[in-house]
């Protein structure tokens, strides 16, 4: 790392150079007066009654959110503001959406978000420095293989429509992958902090070989379980990363050849690319087959217009999947233009945060990692609300925080606790500092 | 790596603008196009689930409402008169396009219009029910008169206030019950209209102002209005020869009177007994091709009535004539006239004779391509019962507010006018001769003043079928007639000139004994 890129020189936003939790505690209050009026205003959309759970509702959200909230208090003290207060807002919005489409996944959805509270506080504290991940990183890289071919095993995993992403144990269905890719990009971290030097100088197959079966095997298995939102997800974070670390533009180059080569012969090989393709290019030319689900969620948000039916008062449920992959139609729907947009921009401030972390980090792996972190979330949310709007072929994964979906929500907020651990490190480094001027 | 970090950042910055670009366009500049788009059926589903305002008739039977709905709407239009108002309500249609005043007054039954939304200021903080209730023109008792003396022979009655255009029963045999059609489950409302557009009696079409038919000799009044206005014919002058046969000027197919008959007189015996050689002749070579298309427009033909109702057809007078060829002079006799080709400008009195005169001969008798609906035949009526105006039909009278405060009264409106008041009241004079002492003497009513005029269009089938007409007037004596009508009873054995009278007239006589009860 060279003298320029010292910690001093990243920006320093006015948000953070006050006290941190105080700021998010006032953050937490705004988002928890927005949730609470959406779930109101959504329940008497629906029914025109105000919800007879409404207190209860309140009680356990507020609840969730101080819990998240006192843990970064005591475990995150010095951390970046912003982070927990949008990851909530998202998760509240998607919750209202997700009860006003189907009551009986609210419950779920409900229990999953406490579990995501959960793993939240206890990554916290499992987590107490982020090197202590970079020692694990061989331990990760194979535990996230091994993670990804869990749906594979005869017994354990379940294909759901089309894509063999889940694993089954006992009552709980959930998809391993979603914590796979953060195993991976701890790995993919942890392993280019030791050849980043080398290859920085020349990059060599040999070097590259480690890393390179890491890519083969986590695509071939998404490949064989026809997830292609998540080989692409995968895909674009080992580029991103090792682009970054090598600092060369060769590896954006090769990285090109291999995305087109292979979305290539995707295309050639699998039917099910084909049609995604078809789709994507004309989804009116079968509006009521295979576009339906593109046809229909533009006509929703279309609906939305600028600034909605209002919650409750539209109909996001003629949408397949409106609770999962379309949910961001549903809310363009309901809350038009202004809530679409709102939620972009909730992504662009978990990833400029993200990026913060990262552009401040003062070890080689922290930058990775939070780098890594900071593009699976970006990508993500790219992917899909990019699939929603037909800009790039649609891939059913989730919209991050938003989506119905337990795997993805306790996998992002793990992903949440590593960067604020990580904001909270660098943060407290720099304060003493700051102090004395 | 910062720098590489920074770009990244830059590029995920660009990638979130295309997404910003692609969801503005989208949500809002695109929004129009998808929302029009054929497969988009949230319009039309959100449309149909929407409360809309009741329809009642004059004398408060409600003929249309909104009710609940268990399933994918939350209310579905009703129509409890069934086929009864079929043609005038029309219906509301997930499967189809709407039809009828659900159509026509869709904005208004809907509350959309901002009058209705924001009555007042305080509306912009309350959502009222702002739906509209049409009151309709129709008279329940006349309208089930109507429908019970036609029965079930194919036809069509019309009636209507000639002072107003107000219509106040407006009646096709057969009907259709729209309850189905409203139906928002899609496979019943598509089942019951493939039964509909199956049935060879087209019972969807409202023909009372949908379908054109020939006038046949009702036409006549067009044509004696037209001999009026010319000031050449009067009530009393000419008297016009009893003759058998008409032949054209220059040439053309000789006009018969019925079963070889003869007919002469003046302008009341010659409507009195319907005489077809003398309304030729009055076409063809006293009034001429400008003054009678100029009148027969001037009653609505050949263009639009202004009615309150989507997809009224329009009456036809056929305009083409030919090349004008020279000028006869009434007041001189025929071996005076100048010979064909002549160009001698007459002074009162000329009338140009065409290359196609013949053709006049036979559309001033409402034979040829002349057709009408029995709507615009009852406004022939209407105008010779109102002084010669024709006031524009409508069958909505007032927009009442949910509180049932009015919204909007539908002011009467005249259309044109067909034919001096003057001139009007030589035909309403020798209508009554008919009615009292002719073909429409069916009419006659105990204490009600009745003018008419009969007409038998015959179909040219073998055996000989005819759609047997009436077309009239009626009033309290000593005022001006409050009733116009027209009845068409489609294709009747027979083709006298007394099927018209035989058939038509009991009808029409048993809506003026309701009208005037």
């Amino acid at each position: 790392m060279t003298a320029t890129e010292s910690p001093s020189t990243a920006p320093v936003s006015p948000l953070l150079a006050l006290k941190p939790r105080r700021v998010e505690t006032g953050l937490l209050m705004m988002v928890g007066v927005a949730v609470a009026v959406a779930y109101g205003l959504a329940s008497f959309g629906t029914t025109e009654a105000i919800p007879a759970n409404l207190g209860p509702f309140l009680l356990w959200m507020f609840g969730l959110g101080a819990v998240a909230h006192v843990a970064n208090r005591r475990f995150a003290s010095a951390a970046d503001p912003v982070f927990l207060p949008v990851a909530l807002l998202l998760n509240g919005l998607g919750y209202v959406v997700i009860t006003r489409l189907d009551g009986s996944l609210a419950a779920l959805q409900s229990t999953w978000t406490a579990i995501g509270i959960g793993g939240y506080v206890a990554t916290l504290l499992l987590v107490p420095r982020a090197r202590i991940i970079e020692q694990y990183r061989y331990l990760l890289g194979i535990g996230g293989l091994l993670l990804l071919m869990v749906p594979l095993v005869p017994g354990l995993g379940t294909e759901i429509n089309g894509a063999r992403i889940w694993a089954t144990i006992g009552p709980v269905n959930f998809q391993p992958g979603e914590f796979a890719k953060l195993t991976l990009a701890a790995f993919f971290a942890g392993y280019l902090v030791d050849s980043r030097e080398l290859l920085r100088n020349r990059l060599e197959l040999r070097d590259l070989a480690p890393i390179g079966i890491a890519w083969a095997g986590s695509l071939g298995v998404m490949v064989f379980q026809r997830d292609l939102g998540s080989s692409l997800l995968f895909f674009t974070l080992f580029v991103v990363v090792l682009w970054v670390a090598s600092e060369r533009w060769v590896v954006l180059a090769v990285g090109a050849v291999l995305f087109f080569g292979g979305a290539f012969a995707a295309w050639t090989m699998f039917d099910h690319v084909q049609k995604r393709v078809d789709i994507w290019l004309d989804p009116f030319a079968d509006p009521k087959g295979d576009g339906f689900q593109i046809v229909e969620g533009s006509f929703a948000l279309a609906d939305g217009g600028l600034t909605g039916t209002g919650l409750g008062q539209g109909e996001p449920g003629r949408i397949p999947f409106a609770e999962t992959d379309f949910i961001f139609a549903a809310i363009g729907e309901e809350l038009g233009l202004a809530g679409s947009s709102a939620v972009l921009m909730a992504f662009l401030l978990l990833i400029g945060s993200g990026l913060r972390v990262a552009l401040r980090a003062d070890r080689v792996f922290e930058k990775l990692f939070a780098l890594g972190l900071t593009t699976l979330l970006a990508v993500q949310a790219f992917v899909i609300v990019g699939g929603v709007l037909r800009v790039v072929p649609l891939t059913g994964i989730t919209l991050p925080f938003v989506s119905y979906g337990g795997s993805s929500l306790v996998a992002n907020y793990v992903l949440l606790a590593l960067l604020i651990r990580m904001s909270h490190e660098q943060r407290v480094a720099i304060r003493p500092v700051k102090a004395s001027l | 790596m910062n720098l590489r970090i920074r770009r990244l950042g830059a590029v995920l910055g660009v990638l979130y603008l295309v997404l910003f670009l692609q969801l503005n366009r989208v949500q809002f500049f695109g929004a129009e196009r998808l929302q029009d788009d054929v497969n988009n059926t949230r319009g039309l589903i959100r449309e149909f689930g929407r409360e809309r305002g009741p329809i009642v008739t004059a004398d408060g039977v409600l003929v249309a409402q909104s009710v609940e709905y268990d399933g994918s709407v939350d209310v579905r239009r009703r129509y409890p008169e069934g086929e009864l108002y079929a043609h005038i309500t029309g219906y509301q249609s997930l499967n189809v396009e709407a039809v009828g005043l659900e159509r026509s007054y869709n904005d208004e039954l809907a509350g959309d219009p901002i009058d209705q939304r924001f009555a007042s200021l305080g509306d912009l903080f309350v959502d009222r029910n702002s739906t509209a209730t049409l009151v309709l023109s129709i008279r329940d008792d006349v309208q089930r008169a109507a429908a019970a003396a036609l029965g079930d022979r194919k036809g069509s009655v019309v009636a209507l206030d000639p002072r107003s255009g107000e219509i106040i029963a407006l009646w096709t045999f057969p009907s259709f019950d729209p309850n189905p059609l409203a139906d928002p489950d899609g496979t019943v409302a598509n089942a019951a209209f493939d039964a509909l557009l199956a049935d060879p009696d087209t019972p969807l079409l409202a023909k009372s102002y949908r379908e054109i038919y020939f006038p046949g000799s009702t036409f006549k009044l067009v044509t004696a209005a037209a001999g009026v206005e010319t000031g050449l014919i009067s009530a009393t002058t000419p008297i016009f020869p009893v003759v058998t046969v008409y032949e054209p000027i220059p040439s053309g197919a000789p006009i018969r009177n019925f079963a070889g008959s003869d007919c002469g007189g003046d302008l009341v015996e010659l409507l009195r007994v319907s005489c077809n050689t003398a309304f030729s002749e009055i076409g063809a070579e006293w009034v001429g091709p400008e003054q009678m298309v100029d009148t027969a427009e001037a009653f609505g033909f050949n263009a639009d009535l202004g009615l309150d109702l989507p997809g009224a057809a329009e009456s036809r007078f056929p305009t083409d004539y030919g090349e004008r060829l020279a000028d006869v002079d009434r007041f001189r006799a025929p071996d005076q006239q100048p010979a064909n080709g002549a160009e001698t400008v007459l002074p009162n009195g000329a009338v140009p004779i065409h290359e196609n005169s013949a053709r006049l001969a036979q559309t001033a008798i409402g034979q040829n391509d002349v057709a009408a609906t029995p709507l615009q035949m009852a406004l022939v009526a209407a105008a010779i019962a109102n002084e010669g105006v024709v006031m524009v039909p409508h069958v909505v009278t007032e927009l009442l507010a949910f509180d049932g405060s009015l919204l909007n009264r539908i002011e009467p409106e005249p259309l044109r006018v067909a034919m001096s008041a003057s001139t009007a009241a030589i035909l309403r004079n020798a209508m009554r001769v008919v009615a009292e002492d002719g073909t429409a003497r069916g009419l006659l009513t105990e204490g009600v003043v009745v003018g008419g005029k009969t007409g038998t269009a015959q179909l040219g089938t073998d055996p000989p079928n005819s759609h047997a007409w009436i077309v009239g007037y009626a009033g309290v004596p000593d005022e001006e007639p409050s009733l116009a009508f027209a009845v068409i009873v489609e294709a009747q054995e027979g083709a006298s000139e007394q099927t018209g009278g035989r058939v038509a007239a009991p009808i029409a006589q048993a809506v003026i004994e309701t009208v005037f009860r």
